[in-house]
Formats: C-alpha cells, structure tokens, sequence
C-alpha cells in the first residue's frame, strides 16, 4: 500500500545530556529508550517506539530520517524500484538498528541524505488508555506537541531529488518555488495527503534545514513560543504564516544548533490535486506571507 | 487504492430557496449549479464540483452518501465486493449525475444508499494555484463569502438499528478502519466511528433507525473558528443544539445545530492522525455521556433522538 508517513529522524547532537533535557523538558518529548550515544524518544500522542533518535557527534545535523510503510511487502516492493534505478539498498532485520526499531531498507537520496522505510516498529502506545480516555494526559512537560509532523531538507539540485522522491518513492508535489531560470528553488511533497510530509530547499546536500512537529492550532503556538522564551530558546522566527501549506509556524533551535519548528494549519490534499507555484518574486511570501521577505538566516543557516 | 474520503451528501429539503439561503449565507458554502429541483454547493476550498446536493421532496430526508475512491479501477474492485456480499449494484452512466462521470450504487444493510465515485469534474478551489494568498478573504463579505465558510466537508454520522452489523460491512467489504467504538452494557457496538483519510472518522454509525441521518459535518481549521461559528448561527437565529464543546470520541471539538428544515449539521475541528494499525479505542456504556460530549458527561435527548 505504500509510503504512509514520516516516522522518526535522527538528529546529530555533541552533547547528549544537554540535548536530551531540551528535548524532553522544553519540548516535551518522552523517553523510551537510552543507550551510551544514543537517546529514543517520542511525542505523547504516538504509538510507535520513537519519532526522535538523539545521536551523539561531534557535531549538529541529520544522520537519517525514516518514513513508515503500511506492509511490510512495501519494503520489498521499494527495495526493487531502488536497485532499479541504480539505487544500492542496505536491508536492516527487525531490532537491528536499536530497540523497538523495525524491519527496514536504508539508501541515500541523490542529494546524500540517508533514507530509510521502516515497518512494524514496536508499539509502546500514546499516553491515554484505550479503553475511555480523556482528551489529553494532563501531567505532559513544556510545548508537548502531540507528534511529529514533516522534515525540511537542502540539496544542491532540488530538481533532482525531488524527481526522485515522485518517480522512485511516489511522493506527490504540492507546492514549488520556482526561480526566474525555470528551476525549482523549493520543493513540498506528500505521501499522507497533508500539505506536506518531506520539502527540499537548495542549499547543501546532506544538509537538515528543520524538522517540525504538529500541534493543534495557533493559540498552541503562543504557548509554544512562550515556553521557548521562558527556557531562554534561541527563537529564529516568531509565530506567523506561511503562504506555502497555509501553515502557522515556529521556528527555533535546539541548544546543539539543529532548527525545530513548531507547526499547525494547512489542508487536505487528493492524490490527484493540481501542484501550486510561486514565482520567485513572491518567494518571500512563499515563506513568510506577513513579512513579505526571508531573512538571510532561514536561508544560509542549516546543520 | 480504495476509498480515499467522503464526497458529497445528497438531502432532501422541502424549501429549496430557504435551504439554499441558509447554506450559502450561514454556512457560506458555494452554489456551483441550480437546477429546476435541486442545488448543488460546495466548500471554499474543495476543487471538485459539490459537497452538498438539495433537492426538493415533501419531506426532509437522507438521500444518499457518496464517497470517493482513489483510481477508475477501485470502483470495479469495489462493486465485486458488493455483489459478494449479497448486494445488488447499480452503475450510475456519466452523464447521469450533474457534475461527476460514472459511479456505482448500492444499499447498505443499515438501507442507506451508498455511492462511490472517481471522475468528478474539478472546479478548483476559491484560490489561484500561482502565488495563492494562504486563507480565504472576505472583505466585508464583498466579493468574498459570506458566514462561517468551511473550508471542506469532514463527515457523515448515519443511523442504523445493527451497528454491528453495519460496521462490518463498512469494514470487511469497504475497507474502513474502525478508530472508537461504544459499547453498550452487554458489550454490544451502540456506535462506531470509522476512517478512511487518516482521521477520525469519515464515517460514524450509531443506534437507530434503518436509513437515518443523525447530522453531516463541517471541518473547521480551529477552536477560533468555532467560536466564530457560534457567533454566526447566534446572529442569524440558527437553533443550537450542544457546544462549542469537546468529543471524548476523536478528541475534536465541535458545534451541533439545525438547518432551518431539520437536518442535523455540525462544525468540527481537531482529533487525530491515526495509522492503519491504530488500536482501537473502546468507550463504554457507563461513560456514554463523556464519549459524546467530553465537558457535560452526558447526552441531551434531543441529541438522542432527532435525526433525519
């Protein structure tokens, strides 16, 4: 049945302590599993063993990001369409790579960055019952987004990674940027008929631009911004709008230097919808649609 | 790939203009086509043709509910596993219903026509698809829409006397995944809330009579647009029937008010993003009250018992 969404990403960080009292006490997270360089976590609202994987380096940025398949048939399906284009694919057995981990297929993006599909991760379940339960726990610490939502990438040829994400991956275009040379600038696709679960900007291959977790509306925006000033987070951009997704955002970073956003809004989207484009002129409210303009750290700063 | 969301509903109205009034200046819906007995609406932001379809009848009623399927060849797919099941099947003709090409239809066990279709004819939705500015304005209502404006139909709540029964169709034979469910105190389904899109639900079927509607919803994008909602039917005299309040059933939150005919309508906003593989949620009879309405832990009869 396919690519279903994203699943986890896994965040450089040379500071392990630090990073994992940001992640669990300022963002909220939860911790399901702890090794010597390794911490696995999650958001409240998901089942599956971990969403954030916190790998200690000697520097900041992504090692890997996972999407989850709905059948573990899919793996083998997306194994083959790989080899097929020239793509090498590692397979990974079940707990192989860490606990509570899945089955797995692991190869790298034309851009470099290194992609796994996974299937039948460990379900440790949300922090509700399943017999009864209230809308939400009541004890969660700081922002404490219910999951996480999509991931921001940069590549030197956006063109070509995002072929390759629609041809060999079926990931659908929703949005693009496209500069005055006929070239795509920025890239937003989907697989879970959201607004978008992966988007490419150029820049750097291998390079983490952000990764964003979802929460509910714009007030949890406030909030969200609120705890990042009280904890002294390092805010990039202050709630606001973007014109591609429609999307209310947050960005910020953690205190190794990676960039969270914070994200809510957006639209429903049919396999069958009609991209939408912006002009380079209109980039910057492409991006920030009440500033109207893109501050040169959004565009040159990434891990 | 099976089927992707829900449509659009077909109700029968006994004022067309008034019905087509309230919908296009209370709920703020588009009218796309008005034909000698019927109208047909749609939400600011959905490209394909309708959501809603009126059509006039000495009474006011539940016509049909329709579904969209992902690809051409799901509703072949789709129409053998009907007739498996034991139930005839109608191919609707393009041409044969205003703004879509062909369909299938048939009767659920609960008597509510079902459709599933494909080829619906694209309208667009109210923004450009080069530079399009993030939200809908309305100046004053100039040139804009007018009323609450939902952005897109959500769901379908139906009625039926077997939600066992009905469940398992919509599930084993249609391929709906079951969020929540309430059981009754013999541990019999009294309700059962099922998805196709990743939500919460799609589709909802709770205890009563065979070919009912208890509402359709609206989605809404949040708790600020509910308030306006309220704001809105309060001004135009719309009777309410519970909220702005909070499901314990998909978390979301919600409005419930009537149409000036009788049918059952409601906004909503929030839930959740489940996976094929979530876990069900079970509710069970002694917190009947909290699983519908989270804050007042119990259900009013009205609520119970009004459907169309």
């Amino acid at each position: 049945m396919g690519i279903l969404r994203l699943s986890h990403v896994e965040i450089r960080v040379p500071d392990l302590e630090l990073a994992t009292a940001y992640y669990s006490e300022v963002v909220g997270l939860i911790e399901t599993a702890r090794e010597p360089e390794r911490v696995f976590m999650k958001c409240w609202d998901e089942h599956q063993h971990h969403s954030v994987v916190l790998v200690y380096a000697p520097t900041h940025g992504l090692n890997s990001f996972g999407f989850k398949v709905t059948d573990a048939a899919d793996l083998d399906q997306y194994a083959g369409r790989l080899q097929a284009a020239g793509v090498a694919v590692q397979r990974l057995e079940k707990g192989e790579w860490g606990p509570g981990h899945g089955q797995a297929i692991r190869f790298d993006l034309p851009s470099g960055h290194r992609m796994e599909l996974v299937h039948g991760m460990e379900q440790v379940g949300n922090m509700l019952p399943r017999t009864n339960p209230p809308p939400r726990p009541m004890n969660l610490t700081g922002i404490a987004p219910p999951r996480l939502d999509h991931l921001f990438l940069t590549a030197e040829e956006v063109d070509t990674v995002t072929g390759f994400l629609r041809e060999v991956l079926d990931f659908r275009l929703t949005e693009q940027v496209m500069g005055d040379d006929g070239f795509q600038i920025a890239t937003w696709l989907e697989v879970s008929h959201s607004s978008h679960d992966i988007a490419v900007i150029t820049g750097s291959n291998r390079g983490l631009h952000h990764f964003a977790f979802w929460v509910d509306d714009w007030n949890d925006l406030r909030s969200a911004a609120d705890a990042c000033a009280y904890h002294g987070v390092h805010i990039e951009t202050n709630p606001t709008r973007h014109g591609v997704s429609r999307g209310q955002c947050l960005y910020f970073f953690d205190p190794c230097g990676n960039r969270n956003e914070m994200f809510t809004g957006g639209y429903w989207v049919d396999p069958d919808a009609e991209p939408i484009t912006w002009t380079e002129a209109e980039m910057g409210r492409a991006l920030f649609y009440y500033d109207g303009v893109v501050n040169q750290k959004f565009l040159t700063v990434h891990t | 790939m099976g089927i992707l969301r829900l449509s659009h509903v077909d109700v029968a109205v006994t004022d067309l203009d008034l019905a087509s009034a309230y919908y296009t200046e209370v709920i703020g819906m588009v009218l796309v086509e008005r034909t000698a007995d019927s109208a047909y609406l749609k939400c600011w932001d959905e490209a394909d043709h309708h959501s809603l379809r009126l059509t006039y009848a000495p009474r006011v009623g539940f016509d049909l509910m329709s579904f969209k399927v992902e690809r051409e060849d799901d509703l072949s797919q789709l129409e053998n596993a009907v007739a498996r099941y034991g139930f005839p099947v109608q191919r609707v003709s393009r041409g044969d219903s205003v703004g879509q090409g062909e369909s299938i239809r048939f009767e659920t066990p609960s008597g509510h026509t079902m459709e599933l279709v494909h080829d619906v004819r694209k309208l667009g939705s109210s923004l450009p698809r080069v530079n399009p500015q993030p939200f809908l304005y309305r100046p004053g209502g100039e040139g804009g829409l007018p009323g609450i404006a939902p952005p897109r139909m959500d769901h379908v709540l139906v009625t039926a006397e077997e939600v066992g029964e009905s469940t398992q169709f919509y599930t084993d034979v249609l391929g709906f995944r079951v969020t929540e469910q309430l059981l009754d105190g013999h541990g019999h389904q009294v309700g059962t809330w099922m998805e196709r899109s990743h939500s919460p639900h799609d589709l909802a079927v709770v205890s009563g009579p065979n070919g009912g509607l208890h509402h359709f919803a609206y989605w809404l994008d949040d708790w600020d647009h509910v308030r306006d909602a309220a704001d809105i039917l309060a001004y135009n005299g719309i009777s309410v029937d519970v909220g702005p309040t909070r499901h314990g059933i998909t978390r979301g939150s919600t409005i419930y008010f009537f149409d000036p005919l009788g049918t059952r309508n409601e906004v909503f906003t929030g839930g959740y993003r489940p996976d094929p593989d979530f876990p069900m949620i079970t509710w069970t009879e002694d917190n009947a009250g909290r699983a519908i309405f989270y804050y007042e832990g119990e259900l009013n009869d009205r609520f119970m018992k009004v459907h169309t």
